[in-house]
């Protein structure tokens, strides 16, 4: 007897609501993960403040970066005071006015506050004329005193200039510099190591080769020959164009990290069955690596980014202080550097050393950001 | 047989491991879970003891706290467990001779390394990941003997390579050289094996030893186990959730439920005359030969709790299909008996409460 | 294994003629050569050179024959030794470089082996004492040793020793010692003077390095075999060093090759400011005053010591990884 199947019974369905969890893209979750990192908040917050103040630099410092004062050479930061002329503990701050004079015992001139006189520090103050972001022309400073004295917060060079005002404007060109050479890096890198885990074969090859070439030379030695090959500063070739000439130069040996990482995540992906579905459904090359490959790499380069400024600013820092990278009239924080290379001009004059306590600040920043973005992104991408 | 209590002080001669009212805490940053909430049951010496249950029910918790083999942040809150030294009497009766309280011992102290693998061993659940990749397969079971046997390299491969002829590897004087990334993963779960019992331990703790295989392989370790077990008299903690292999192995079950023993028995009353309402459906929940085509499948309703949240009353309750209101989501029933050596925890067969 | 050896070196060969190609375009990159430097510098002093006087001088450093001409009578004098003829300081580059070379070898093996252990000690501990006070303590140094620019740090260090120490730090010798018999004072102050550039150098190396023996012991105690180990009743520092350390070593294994050139890099800027007389110094003022000879020696020198020096490092993977033998 033929057995009859009996229909299926009819079972209510059942609505279940739908779970709101999922809607977050996944830059959203990035994001929020990145913001619950105390440290890279910090880093974050702490890098912003500091660009503003680069920039602002000029207004800022109440000296102008090259005034020259002869009269304090490798003066010592003004000590402010908040007791008034009359005695009496204020909120006014002032600053005592410094003289020179003879030391009897090593015969040299000292610098000595004059207590007796004693400066007030204004904001708003006018000053050198400066000008800010290219295009500002002013002669207000934030905070200062009034001319013919001058401020120093944290002293004077050897040839009187103020080392403050130095520092702010060399940040534009360390705190920037770093940036145009990861940029550089991340383009040549991206490009060269998709291409070569893409194609592989012969292209694989000869970038591969070229990248261990490349990798077999010492850093520092392989960027001093090449920042020696620059012709030096004259009419035709501007300080300027020898800034750009030298993020090359960092970014020469900055791109072979990512084109390694990315050339061994593209070849994962080739064999993954989203790329074989393209393939399959007749995109072409360009089509499978920009639309389905590099997004999903886009994390990974974004990390590789973040990880490369910090080095690249202590790459360039390294070789101004050689005397191989940023040159006079143009100011960073390395040349700036190279001013203290003697112990017994440190000894003496220690504020000469803020520069490099600047570089410091920022590489830590920089470095607690990479590690937050990196913390950000790893569990979310592929 | 003895009886199988949790709570009486009178312990039974063949009794070999005791765990008496074990609280183990885990503490995280999102909160804390009980994983054990009050386990008590006695292992009887050379038999097959099977504890059943879901993933997160505190199974493997279990046999870690008898180990000692906690992670930092859990805590035993309440509770100890007893391990009892037997000798063989001439008339063929053993003797209680000693026993070590193993919750009072240092977790990183010699007393319990040298009841670790000597005395109380266990092997886990993924033989890909639990044979370290850098050494050979015979330098691992050979470090056990020499660490607890204190015999020289010669003697230990000696013995190393008699155990793995006795798990059944063929070829074992080649074996003892191989690296685990040269073994199948059958051979690979035989030397895990092999380690367990290098020192001829009293009690082996296998936590979900054939997970990881196929069903072939499976059938294979199964019978070397029980091979194993009837030849050297061991005894045997089968943590698994696969009834049909504790239908295979065990000769008494224990079946818990979020971190509390809700049911223990022997083998057959557990399968033909379950009490607890779990227990009867997780019989249900497994297909059944003879049923009909089209019949469907019956999962428990609803899911495993959060293990950080607290339920008050019965933990079950929210998905018991016999749930008494005013009375299962107010208290804990206590564990009562409920036949020979037959021990439940619901109030449909008393009312008393857990203090 | 001699078989992977050998491919190694048959790719080390073909890399460094590659590397010799293109140090020699680097070095003939900048502008004019050392004879228009130093006719410049004979023009300026206020004297003359005729024509046949230029020309000749040209001849005498080879400067008249095409570049490729150059770059083969270069590289087949290299290969038997023949480094060329140094244009500052008028001998041959092989007396000069020697030394150099040997001592900035010792610096960076030196630094190397002090890098790895503190590197490793420092690495396992914070791994197995996760968020106590010493770990956090630990985190913080690691950063501070990445943000640091070695130079800076060299020249912070001098500072200190000179000051609160009352030593004199720079050079290898203290002025006392110069010139003096070798004695075991002496010797004292040879080590006086090279735990600095040993420190400075091994700095961002030893942090960076941490931070990843850190992170592979963590990932590796999380693995099930660790747990294996303790259930066999085996001490803490038996699991941590027989059975975690072994496996988490392999991922730093990998990475020594990559932490070579920072220090060769390293010990070039620190050099200068710390005065040794290792390759840096002698190396930037040859690129500086265009000594094409004695600058692309070092360069040359210098690549072959990180190509070997990853040699090495992959040879020690394999012995270590029994793995990758069989490739």
């Amino acid at each position: 007897m033929a057995e009859v199947a009996t229909p299926f019974p009819q079972v209510p369905v059942v609505e279940e609501p739908v779970s709101e969890v999922g809607q977050l893209s996944q830059w959203t979750l990035m994001r929020l993960r990145f913001a619950r990192n105390k440290l890279a908040m910090i880093g974050l917050f702490g890098l912003v403040f500091m660009y503003l103040l680069v920039f602002l630099g000029p207004f800022v410092a109440p000296n102008e970066y090259t005034n020259q004062n002869a009269d304090y050479i490798f003066g010592k930061p003004s000590q402010f005071t908040f007791i008034g002329p009359n005695g009496r503990l204020g909120i006014q701050p002032y600053i005592y006015q410094m003289t020179t004079k003879l030391d009897q015992a090593t015969f040299k001139f000292v610098f000595v506050e004059d207590k007796t006189k004693k400066l007030p520090v204004n904001f708003f103050v006018k000053g050198d004329p400066i000008v800010l972001l290219g295009f500002i022309h002013t002669d207000i400073h934030l905070f200062g005193v009034s001319l013919p004295q001058r401020v120093y917060l944290i002293g004077a060079d050897s040839i009187g200039r103020d080392i403050f005002a130095r520092t702010l404007v060399g940040g534009q060109i360390s705190m920037t510099v770093g940036l145009v050479g990861v940029a550089l890096s991340l383009i040549f890198g991206s490009v060269l190591g998709t291409m070569s885990g893409y194609f592989m074969g012969l292209t694989d090859d000869i970038i591969q080769r070229t990248v261990e070439v490349i990798s077999s030379f010492p850093t520092i030695p392989l960027w001093a020959a090449l920042a020696a090959a620059l012709p030096p500063v004259s009419v035709s070739f501007t300080a300027m164009d020898r800034y750009f000439l030298i993020t090359v130069v960092l970014s020469v040996v900055g791109w072979t990290g990512l084109a390694r990482q990315l050339r061994a995540k593209v070849m994962a992906y080739r064999s993954a069955d989203f790329c074989q579905a393209a393939l399959a459904a007749g995109s072409s090359d360009s089509r499978i690596i920009f639309v389905h490959m590099l997004p999903n790499a886009a994390s990974h380069i974004i990390v590789s980014a973040a990880l490369s400024i910090p080095y690249m600013i202590l790459g360039e820092t390294s070789l101004s202080f050689l005397g191989l990278g940023i040159l006079p009239p143009m100011v960073s924080w390395g040349a700036l550097l190279k001013d203290s290379q003697q112990v017994s001009v440190i000894v003496q004059h220690p504020w000469i050393m803020l520069p490099g306590a600047a570089v410091i600040i920022t590489v830590l920043f920089f470095s607690f950001v990479g590690d937050g973005v990196r913390d950000a992104m790893d569990p979310y991408s592929i | 047989m003895g009886e199988l209590t949790g709570s009486k002080t009178i312990v039974d001669l063949d009794t070999i491991l005791r765990i008496n009212n074990l609280h183990t805490y885990f503490y995280t940053d999102i909160g804390v879970s009980k994983a054990l909430n009050g386990v008590s049951f006695d292992i009887p010496a050379r038999k097959v003891m099977g504890v059943v249950g879901e993933s997160g029910c505190g199974k493997s918790v279990t046999a870690l706290t008898c180990l000692r083999l906690l992670p930092k942040n859990a805590k035993i809150i309440k509770g100890d467990i007893t391990l009892f030294r037997h000798i063989q009497k001439g008339n063929g009766n053993s003797a209680i001779v000693d026993a070590v309280t193993l919750t009072n011992l240092d977790p990183m102290g010699q007393e319990i390394r040298n009841i670790r693998g000597a005395e109380l061993a266990m092997i886990f659940q993924e033989p890909m990941t639990s044979l370290n990749p850098s050494y050979t397969v015979g330098n691992q079971i050979a470090e056990a003997i020499i660490l607890h046997q204190q015999v020289d390299n010669a003697e230990a491969e000696k013995r190393t390579i008699q155990i793995l002829d006795q798990v059944g590897m063929a070829n074992p004087a080649a074996i003892f050289k191989r690296y685990p990334h040269e073994l199948s993963g059958g051979m690979r779960q035989r030397a895990m094996i092999a380690i367990g019992l290098s020192c001829n331990p009293k009690v082996l703790f296998a936590d979900e030893p054939t997970t990881a295989l196929d069903v072939t392989t499976e059938a294979q370790i199964l019978d070397l186990m029980r091979d194993l077990q009837a030849q050297l008299g061991m005894t045997i903690v089968f943590i698994t959730h696969n009834l049909g292999v504790v239908a295979q192995m065990c000769d008494y079950v224990a079946v818990m439920y979020l971190g509390r023993i809700v049911e223990q028995a022997s083998i057959e009353p557990i399968f033909y005359n379950p009490k607890h309402p779990y227990t009867k459906a997780l019989l249900n929940s497994i297909p059944h030969a003879g049923s009909r085509v089209r019949d469907r499948l019956q999962p428990i309703r609803g899911v495993v709790p959060d293990p950080y949240s607290s339920i008050k009353g019965c933990p079950f309750h929210p998905r018991c299909n016999s749930f008494m209101p005013g009375k299962c989501d107010q208290a804990v029933p206590a564990t009562t008996q409920v036949g020979e050596g037959h021990t439940v925890r619901c109030f449909l067969y008393s009312d008393e409460v857990e203090k | 294994m001699i078989n992977y050896i050998m491919r190694r070196l048959g790719y080390m060969v073909v890399t460094m003629v590659i590397v010799a190609v293109l140090g020699y375009i680097i070095m003939e990159l900048p502008p004019g050569s050392y004879v228009d430097a130093e006719i410049s510098r004979l023009r300026m002093a206020g004297g003359n050179l005729a024509p046949e006087q230029i020309k000749a001088m040209y001849q005498r450093y080879g400067l008249d024959k095409p570049q490729y001409v150059q770059f083969w009578l270069w590289i087949s004098h290299f290969v038997v030794g023949d480094f060329g003829q140094s244009y500052q300081y008028n001998m041959p580059v092989n007396q000069l470089i020697w030394g150099r070379l040997g001592l900035t070898l010792v610096f960076s093996i030196l630094t190397l082996i002090f890098s790895w252990v503190v590197a490793i000690a420092v690495g396992v501990y914070s791994a197995t004492h996760r968020y106590t006070i010493p770990d956090y303590l630990i985190t913080a140094g690691q950063f501070i040793g990445l943000a640091v620019p070695n130079f800076l740090l060299a020249l912070v260090l001098m500072v200190f020793a000179q000051n609160v120490f009352h030593m004199q730090v720079g050079g290898l010798f203290s002025s006392q010692y110069l010139n003096a018999p070798f004695s075991m004072g002496k010797f004292l102050d040879l080590l006086n003077h090279m735990w600095i550039p040993i420190v400075v150098i091994g700095a961002s190396g030893t942090a960076w390095l941490s931070r990843v023996m850190r992170a592979n012991l963590l990932d590796v105690l999380n693995m099930q075999y660790v747990q294996t180990a303790r259930a066999k009743g085996l001490k803490e520092s038996v699991v941590t060093w027989k059975h975690a350390f072994r496996n988490a070593i392999h991922p730093l294994i990998m990475v020594l090759g990559s932490s070579l050139p920072g220090i060769i890099s390293g010990e070039t800027i620190v050099a200068i400011v710390l005065n040794l007389p290792t390759t840096g110094p002698l190396y930037i003022n040859a690129l500086l005053q265009k000594d094409m000879y004695l600058a692309g020696a070092f360069l040359m020198f210098l690549a072959l010591a990180l190509l070997i020096g990853n040699l090495g490092a992959d040879i020690l993977l394999a012995w270590v990884d029994p793995r990758i033998r069989y490739e």
